[in-house]
């Protein structure tokens, strides 16, 4: 099987006053699809750096970042900025710590809103998804209510339903837990499993070692480099 | 409503205070410029228009008294396709049962009906008086408060009074249309005249052409050959005055000074532009997580650019259904009050449809040419740089030289056992943290405040410069009589009024200007003192002033540039003098009023004895020993009471500086609009500076909390935005003060152009400086106590969690 994501020497150099930075160290990696994949490490480890190279929110200095999907093998770094949008907006969903919820829309609107970027959908049938993702998250009631008005776990549920908007095959996952409580946090982890089950490739940054049981595979990320024991088979 | 317009939507209307800001910023542009433009064209059309419709006259002469014969005999004359005859006199007149009397010129008319030259448009009552009623000109009500019914009392020659019932109001707005300094006009029949002490006869003659009514060079000639025809009957003439038909004689002033509100209120439309600039470019930075976040999800570029165009589009449409009604209003409110003081009417109220369209395209370009800039650069930003806010951070990089400068002061002081307060250290370093909204919001502010201050040194430069004209007109008194009498016997008799000291005859000369091949160039009046004098000082240009030995010598005002650019003094000027052409030498050339025609000075020794009056004269000048408006007034009266008391015919007595008070009122008007522009160019300043203050507060918002964390006090934090806000006022009043010196100098330029047809010497004065930098200090003040009070209310909870 291919990877759906593969990472093939990727370095990332940050310049600054003080001097360059290198944050990764020629990274090789490989993600397949259906998996439940972790990234691993301490702060400052890089690894929502190697998460911004999959998205392409970085640019990386060198190396390549390939993505398989919806039938189409992308080199991300090749793409240019609209054309990156685009394809992030239809291929990978991403989930941050802080939810990045827009304040001013409702929490039906900011659902709806990848969407109408995208234009995949017609505006109705766009209404009526987003309504299902809010159900599936278990907000449905919520619909019309702003995300300061709900709690912190409700409102990174509602970043997961619009990280799905677009029906994308990856989801990419940065300490999306990391603010919640721990209940909160493992309704997250079953709702991740359950999209997993359903096909969905996750992968998810965290620096919490406890939660290196619940994925498929994980990698531990160290100084900008995988660790000596570079991918876990994890026994579910 | 997809959810990117609702995204729009909710940022127009979730912050009230921006939006009402940017569309407020917008809307006194397009006001400004809509009011300008709509009464500019509505002046423009009709000023004419009003004063063609009233017929007004190509030729008016004042002259010796004619009967209706003579005037009969110039209804066939050659070009000519009417003519009238109406008596003018001066006299002093009151509402019965008031005290202060004021002068008017009485218009006697034989036959109302027959009026076809100068037409009146009634404004109330009947516009056709009876023998012994008389109707009045509108402006006769701004000096005496008088009704339709209630009677007029005038004072007579002899010092007796007669009674005229008021029958009616009506508006003339040809009559006295180029005379600035004209006196209000009242109506009459002639037959009327009589009881007023006045002969049944006219004094001055209307005449309109039968072609080339706006051609300056026909009328001329016409005039020419009237004015010959007349002095060959044995009649003297006077001042005389030339119109073109669809041209109100003071259209092109009126013209000149709406031109120059309309450039100011282009300047308000720039720097409100740069408000908007401002305003958006913080709106942006305050929106990069957004755009982060929808470039994240799928958002391209072009559809965030278009997200904030239409943003940016829906503010100048609110902007528009603002100032687009209150500047059709405005416009017409102006150009009726022009009209008011100019004494023409309206075509009435109606919408301008170029005035429409500038508004519109004004509310919609500005703002989007204003904030493409910082839409563009903000729809760029990556959304790493969004995400993370770091997109500022990114690119600053190291300290800044500022940062730096302020660090090596701050060490040198501390070294010299000067510590700065650390809150004002750090007003300081915020006032630079942002140089290019600084730079913008310093730009505004010292603009509306270099207006604001040169506005008052063209105030005063405008007033000297009338105050010095008055140096033409020293004496206290000007006391004019029906014929002439010896200078030995009302010197006499002059010298024995209270507080007299001086007492000097003057003669008085009309004459044509010509052209080398002969033709009329203009009129000038020759005014002749005795030549040693001292009730005149002349600003001279060049040469000397008259001596008593001058013969067919004299000073000229610089209006005869116009036309005989190249003259010098030593020159001679063809002159067409009691129908005589002969030529003059120039011997001196003095500044004077452009718009009030060409003036001469010779001795009252050679005019005098060619008019053979030698040692008589009509117009005598009078000084007396204290020289306040209150005083000259009571002696103008005094003096005539006295004089028609001894059995002399006093034609009037006119105080000396009224003439100054009317024209310096004038002017007052004009700079009154000037102080208007200069107002809502420091208003936009004003929003402008507390736009950025709030901006700046708010994007500190987690500084600020945790200042207070570590034990900032509400005070301390109030003092420092406060701090920060007057720093920003200072600096701009010291800006504002270099740049109101150029800024003095062409606007007195153009308006003494436009008003006095020459360039004046500037004058500057204190007063606008002071009184900006106590409104900028207050504005400042203001302008950021509201955002520092918020954000000292502020919790330290709600501070740190802002995102």
């Amino acid at each position: 099987m291919q990877p759906i994501i593969e990472l093939r020497n990727v370095v990332k150099v940050y310049s600054s006053p003080a001097g360059d930075y290198e944050a990764l160290h020629g990274i090789n990696l490989e993600i397949y699809p259906g998996e439940f994949f972790g990234i691993l490490g301490k702060s400052g480890a890089g690894k929502s750096t190697l998460l911004n190279m999959i998205t392409g929110v970085d640019r990386l200095t060198s190396g390549e970042v390939i993505v398989r999907a919806r039938g189409r093998e992308v080199s991300v770094h090749t793409l240019g900025e609209n054309a990156l949008a685009l394809w992030r907006g239809r291929t990978i969903g991403v989930v941050y710590q802080s939810f990045q919820l827009l304040p001013m829309l409702n929490l039906l609107q900011n659902v709806m809103l990848p969407m109408d970027l995208c234009g995949d959908y017609h505006p109705r049938r766009s209404r009526e998804r987003a309504l299902e993702l809010l159900r599936r998250v278990e907000l449905e009631e919520h619909a019309f209510k702003p995300p300061a008005f709900i709690s912190g776990g409700q409102q990174q549920r509602v970043a997961i339903a619009r990280a799905l908007a677009n029906d994308p095959p990856i989801l990419v996952a940065d300490e999306p837990t990391g603010s919640l409580d721990s209940v909160t946090a493992d309704h997250i982890f079953d709702f991740f499993e359950e999209l997993v089950a359903e096909g969905k490739t996750i992968v998810m940054v965290t620096h919490d070692h406890g939660l290196m049981p619940r994925f498929d595979r994980y990698v531990r990320i160290v100084d900008g480099q995988l660790a000596e024991d570079p991918v876990e088979e994890v026994a579910v | 409503m997809r959810p990117r317009w609702q995204k729009v939507l909710s940022d127009i209307w979730d912050n009230k205070v921006r939006t009402l800001l940017v569309v407020l910023s917008i809307a006194v542009g397009v006001l400004a410029i809509g009011v300008i433009a709509g009464a500019y064209v509505i002046i423009s059309h009709d000023m004419s228009v009003s004063y063609a419709a009233k017929n007004p006259a190509n030729i008016e002469i004042r002259m010796d008294d004619f009967d209706e014969d003579f005037l009969n005999t110039l209804r066939d004359f050659d070009g000519v396709a009417d003519v009238e005859g109406r008596r003018v006199f001066g006299m002093r007149a009151r509402r019965v049962g008031d005290t202060a009397w004021k002068v008017l010129d009485i218009v006697a008319f034989k036959d109302f009906k027959a009026n076809t030259i100068n037409l009146l448009e009634p404004v109330r009552g009947v516009p056709a008086p009876e023998k012994g009623q008389i109707v009045l000109e509108k402006t006769v009500l701004e000096e005496i408060s008088i009704a339709v019914g209630d009677e007029l009392e005038v004072e007579l020659p002899d010092g007796t009074t007669r009674r005229l019932e008021v029958v009616g109001v009506v508006l003339d707005s040809s009559t006295s249309a180029a005379d600035f300094l004209a006196a209000p006009l009242a109506y009459i029949t002639l037959d009327t005249a009589p009881s007023l002490g006045q002969p049944e006869l006219y004094n001055r003659l209307y005449a309109t052409l039968s072609e080339g009514q706006d051609d300056d060079a026909h009328i001329r000639a016409v005039f020419a050959d009237l004015k010959d025809t007349i002095e060959k009957s044995g009649y003297d003439v006077g001042l005389t005055r030339r119109s073109k038909t669809h041209e109100h004689p003071l259209a092109s002033i009126v013209n000149a000074v709406l031109g120059i509100l309309m450039a100011l209120g282009v300047l308000i439309v720039f720097l409100s532009s740069s408000l908007i600039a401002n305003t958006l470019s913080a709106l942006l930075q305050q929106h990069m997580r957004h755009i982060g976040v929808i470039k994240l999800i799928g958002g391209r570029n072009r559809q965030v650019f278009l997200m904030y165009l239409s943003l940016i589009f829906a503010f100048g449409v609110m902007a528009l259904l603002i100032a687009v009604p209150l500047g059709g209003q405005g416009a017409y409110a102006l150009a009726q009050f022009i009209a008011d003081q100019m004494s023409f009417s309206l075509l009435g109220y109606r919408i301008v449809p170029i005035s429409f369209v500038i508004q519109i395209a004004i509310g919609m370009l500005v703002p989007l040419v204003a904030g493409f800039v910082p839409v563009v650069r903000g729809t760029r930003v990556t959304v790493l740089q969004a995400i993370s806010g770091d997109a500022l951070r990114l690119q600053a990089g190291g300290p800044t030289r500022w940062e730096r400068f302020q660090l090596r002061v701050t060490q040198a002081l501390a070294r010299r056992g000067i510590h700065v307060p650390r809150p004002l250290l750090i007003s300081l370093r915020n006032t630079f943290r942002r140089r290019g909204r600084l730079a913008l919001t310093l730009f505004t502010l010292t603009m509306g405040g270099a207006i604001f201050i040169s506005v008052f040194n063209v105030r005063v430069t405008l007033n000297e410069y009338v105050r010095q004209v008055g140096n033409y007109f020293l004496a206290d008194v000007t006391l004019d009589f029906e014929r002439p009498y010896r200078l030995d016997e009302i010197r006499q008799y002059a010298m024995r009024l209270d507080g007299v000291t001086w007492v000097e005859g003057w003669a008085y000369a009309s004459a044509e200007i010509l052209y080398p091949d002969g033709t009329v160039a203009d009129n000038i009046n020759i005014l002749a003192p005795p030549a040693n004098s001292g009730l005149v000082s002349p600003l001279m240009i060049s040469g000397r002033w008259i001596t008593p030995q001058d013969r067919q010598k004299l000073v000229i005002s610089e209006g005869i540039f116009d036309y005989y650019p190249d003259l010098k003094v030593g020159d001679t000027l063809p002159l067409k003098i009691n129908a005589r052409e002969e030529a003059w030498e120039v011997v001196g050339i003095f500044k004077f009023i452009g718009v009030e025609g060409i003036l001469g000075y010779a001795p009252y020794e050679y005019i005098a004895a060619e008019q053979n009056l030698a040692r008589r004269s009509y117009s005598y000048r009078l000084v007396a020993e204290r020289h306040d408006r209150a005083y000259q007034k009571q002696l103008a009266d005094r003096a005539a009471q006295a004089f028609r008391d001894w059995g002399f015919h006093v034609r009037e007595a006119v105080p000396g500086l009224s003439t100054l008070d009317d024209a310096s009122e004038s002017l007052d008007i004009l700079v009154t609009f000037l102080l208007i522009m200069a107002l809502l160019t420091a208003v936009v300043g004003a929003m402008g500076l507390a736009g950025t203050m709030s901006m700046n507060v708010l994007e500190r918002t987690r500084e600020i909390g945790v200042m207070r964390a570590i034990g900032a006090t509400d005070s301390a934090v109030m003092r420092m935005v406060i701090t920060e806000g007057t720093l920003i006022g200072v600096i701009s009043w010291g800006l504002a003060v270099v740049l109101s010196v150029p800024i003095t100098y062409l606007l007195a330029t153009i308006v003494s152009l436009a008003v006095f047809n020459t360039p004046i010497t500037i004058v500057f004065t204190p007063l606008g400086y002071i009184i900006w930098i106590g409104l900028v200090l207050l504005l400042s003040a203001v302008s950021s106590v509201l955002p520092a009070r918020n954000a000292a209310r502020l919790t330290i909870r709600e501070v740190l969690a802002y995102e």
